[in-house]
């Protein structure tokens, strides 16, 4: 609410912990409510493939370029896919210029790792001839306003990316690679929808999509991706620690939610 | 639609019917979108798409500069971070700023100068940042044009705006506005801003070959170009309000 | 040992004698024209002068604006009425901080300003006996930062402001001090006497239709408590619709006729 910097307000503290103790919110969300999605593909002309997505007033935009290279020794038939986050300084006076900091190297792995493990981008496929030439496909996450919960928008605007991104198909001829004209879609590199969601602990009280002033307050949170039925990557990150029970809940819960945000987005009509 | 074609330069920058390649008459502009106010966070802000360009400006200040041994006693100094993202050329760009980058910063700074009192605001910085996320040719310019009204709109008191615009040669030709392709086939060209308090240039860069005549023109061209970009410009910062003062007003007499 | 009966304040309404321009808005003179920067305001140079926000061209030929804003004439003046900005510290303005720091000897208090504020020991404690008697300090002297944490809220009086200085605060004095509950919102800080009204109508109208408690303080920030949760959001809706159309005349009759609206629509009464 106070456009501060570093410091919280003790009373705002105390203001947020005492609302949500009545399991009350002070955007007026109940405690397992999401704010609003709003997802747009194809904004940017430049890239192979680019989604803008806003999660309340959190905004972000994801580019996917890709690259021809060598593929890693230990796997020579698997193409690449690396992940970057930007948190721009011009999305909040938090965030500073310079080299990436820990919040947007957590972002950019949160992300990849949730989807890595969903099985989600068909790396196999990436692979014009083994050993010699695979596609190095770079998903570029850039935040362009904060306003809380950057994991959770940034997991939609990867995954829209790669669904309406269109990659160039190649073919090894004569020791080079040789382009067919035709175009690699979103339904070739994407198998899986992993959704990541994302829940704050202040407290005992744990609620879903902390914003902005509930993130700078929280104790800390725990994101869980989840495919359809699967598990696929979770992150403590902050001081707060879990009980046994909790996680329980909680993957449940994301199951559940998972399901809901899957068929509301329905991120599959975004494929060109 | 991904640009997917290998970005070639084309034989001519000209079709058959003696229209650009993107359909333009030599002297149109490329269609321009403005919007102030766009990121809650920041002190000011605006958005452009100015044909494929899409750029957001944000302004923080007047505030302490850090580091702090760059602050200067006697006045205010203005940072611009000009930055692309990764995505917005045809080839990845590398995410840490290059020269090209740090130069072009230093280039929009130095052009808005002029416009703002800094000696005001002795020890303190404006910083101005400003995001390219799709670029397609004319990046400075539609920087400087933004970043302009990233300023008005964070109230920093301005002696005016500030409007740029690129013009050059291409095939022989003079022309208005080059794209990304025309400006890097192109024969000459001439990013140019106007400060309108004295209607004097403030930014000049050339690169090319013209003799003095053409030269002349192309300042000409700019001229009317600045003019139609400044339009865009005012309608852009007062927009917002007039919409909300109309919206009462018809109920009500003053 | 803590002073807070001192501190707490029973009514915390804004003194509106005070010298702020409280009825710029309102003002009879002040036009609804919307102005840019550069934009030409006039070229009768003869008969007008610059106010505040204008400045003369070069060759004193033209009146032009510094701000986007509102076209004001008043007298011979010509000014111009910010619709965005910052805050400017000046002399005797009251304003919320926020601890930031704090070493042994001082306070450092974030007040929305490009400075930081200072804020010394002995003035956060009211001077028990004249000062300069037999040339004795006072009773209650305290020269330690014990008394306020890092993360307090304090309303405080700025004393002193400058260019080159960073501004000095206190808070001894009517309604300052530390607040221990409520909440604290950010405005764009030329817009805060809307949010008064003319003569204290508006913040009258918001604290009467919401049941809250509000302090309006000139670096923009807002510091409201209401009964509950529904009535606090009521009102922070309200103060970012008047911030919002802060521009438009009438504004005072069609806020409280908005809040009625909404309180029907959220099922308030």
């Amino acid at each position: 609410m106070m456009n501060i910097k570093r410091v919280i307000s003790t009373i705002e503290k105390n203001y947020i912990l005492s609302n949500l103790k009545k399991e009350e919110r002070i955007d007026g969300r109940g405690l397992w409510q999401q704010r609003d999605w709003s997802v747009k593909s194809n904004v940017i002309a430049s890239a192979e493939g680019s989604a803008e997505v806003s999660l309340g007033k959190t905004q972000v935009i994801t580019g996917v370029k890709y690259d021809v290279g060598t593929p890693f020794p230990d796997l020579p038939n698997e193409g690449v896919c690396t992940f970057m986050a930007e948190l721009l300084p011009l999305a909040s006076p938090l965030f500073e210029r310079g080299p990436p900091n820990e919040q947007s190297i957590e972002l950019a792995r949160v992300v990849d790792r949730g989807i890595r493990h969903a099985d989600c981008v068909q790396t196999k496929k990436l692979c014009i001839k083994e050993k010699k030439a695979v596609y190095i496909i770079f998903v570029d996450i850039y935040v362009i306003n904060y306003s809380g919960n950057l994991i959770d928008a940034g997991g939609i605007s990867a995954l829209t990316a790669l669904i309406s991104s269109q990659i160039p198909e190649g073919k090894w001829e004569n020791e080079e690679v040789v382009w067919t004209g035709k175009y690699w879609k979103g339904d070739t590199l994407v198998n899986e929808l992993p959704i990541v969601l994302t829940y704050g602990k202040i407290g005992d009280i744990i609620f879903l999509d902390p914003s902005l002033p509930e993130e700078l307050v929280c104790d800390g949170r725990i994101s869980i991706s989840v495919t359809e039925d699967k598990i696929t990557s979770i992150q403590k990150s902050g001081f707060a620690t879990f009980s046994i029970e909790e996680i329980e809940m909680l993957s449940k819960k994301s199951i559940k939610f998972g399901k809901k945000i899957r068929k509301d987005l329905n991120l599959w009509q975004y494929k060109l | 639609m991904p640009l997917i074609i290998k970005d070639e330069y084309p034989e001519k920058l000209f079709r058959d019917d003696g229209k650009r390649l993107d359909g333009r008459d030599k002297d149109e502009l490329r269609p321009i979108k403005m919007e102030v106010g766009v990121l809650e966070n920041a002190d000011g802000s605006a958005y452009l798409e100015w044909g494929n360009n899409k750029i957001y400006a944000a302004v923080y200040g007047p505030r302490e500069v850090h580091p702090h041994h760059l602050a200067k006693p006697d006045r205010g100094i203005l940072r611009v971070f000009y930055r692309m993202a990764t995505f917005s050329v045809f080839e990845r760009k590398r995410p840490a700023p290059g020269r090209r980058e740090k130069e072009i910063s230093m280039v929009i700074s130095d052009c808005l100068k002029p416009v703002l009192f800094l000696e005001l605001y002795p020890g303190t910085a404006f910083e101005v940042y400003i995001n390219v996320l799709d670029a397609d040719g004319g990046t400075r310019c539609a920087c400087i044009t933004v970043a302009a009204l990233a300023l008005a709109d964070a109230g920093v008191p301005m002696r005016s705006l500030v409007t740029a615009v690129a013009v050059g040669k291409i095939d022989g030709e003079l022309i208005t506005d080059l794209s990304g392709i025309e400006d890097k086939a192109g024969e000459a060209d001439l990013p140019c801003a106007i400060t309108w308090f004295n209607e004097e240039l403030s930014l000049l860069q050339f690169d090319g070959e013209t003799d003095l005549e053409e030269f002349s023109k192309c300042l000409g061209l700019a001229k009317n170009a600045f003019s139609k970009i400044y339009e865009i410009q005012l309608d852009a910062l007062k927009k917002k309000y007039i919409e909300i003062q109309e919206e009462y007003s018809r109920g009500e007499k003053k | 040992m803590e002073h807070e009966k001192d501190e707490h304040i029973e009514d915390p309404t804004i003194d509106t004698s005070e010298d702020i321009d409280v009825d710029e808005f309102d003002d009879e003179q002040t036009s609804r024209d919307l102005v840019v920067p550069g934009e030409v305001l006039t070229e009768d140079t003869k008969n007008f002068l610059p106010g505040r926000g204008t400045i003369f061209n070069k060759d004193r030929s033209k009146i032009i604006s510094l701000n986007i804003g509102l076209k004001q004439v008043k007298r011979n003046y010509i000014n111009v009425i910010p619709l965005r900005g910052f805050y400017t510290p000046r002399p005797g303005d009251k304003v919320i901080a926020l601890v930031t720091d704090k070493n042994p000897v001082k306070y450092i208090c974030d007040i929305n300003a490009k400075d930081r504020g200072i804020l010394k020991p002995k003035n956060t404690v009211p001077r028990g006996k004249p000062r300069g008697y037999r040339g004795g300090a006072p009773d209650n002297h305290d020269n330690s930062t014990k008394k306020y944490e890092i993360g307090d809220i304090l309303i405080v009086k700025v004393l002193s402001a400058d260019r080159l200085n960073k501004p000095e605060l206190t808070t001894v004095g009517k309604y300052l001090g530390k607040r221990r509950d409520g909440l604290v919102i950010t405005i764009d800080p030329p817009k805060i006497p809307r949010v008064i009204g003319r003569s204290g109508s508006m913040i009258k109208m918001l604290k009467n239709l919401t049941k809250s408690n509000i302090f309006v303080t000139q670096n923009g920030r807002i510091w409201l408590k209401g009964e509950d949760l529904a009535h606090e959001r009521l009102l922070i809706d309200a103060i970012r619709k008047i911030e919002k159309e802060a521009h438009t005349v009438g504004l005072t009759d069609r806020m409280s006729e908005y809040i009625e609206n909404e309180k029907k629509i959220r099922g308030m009464n």
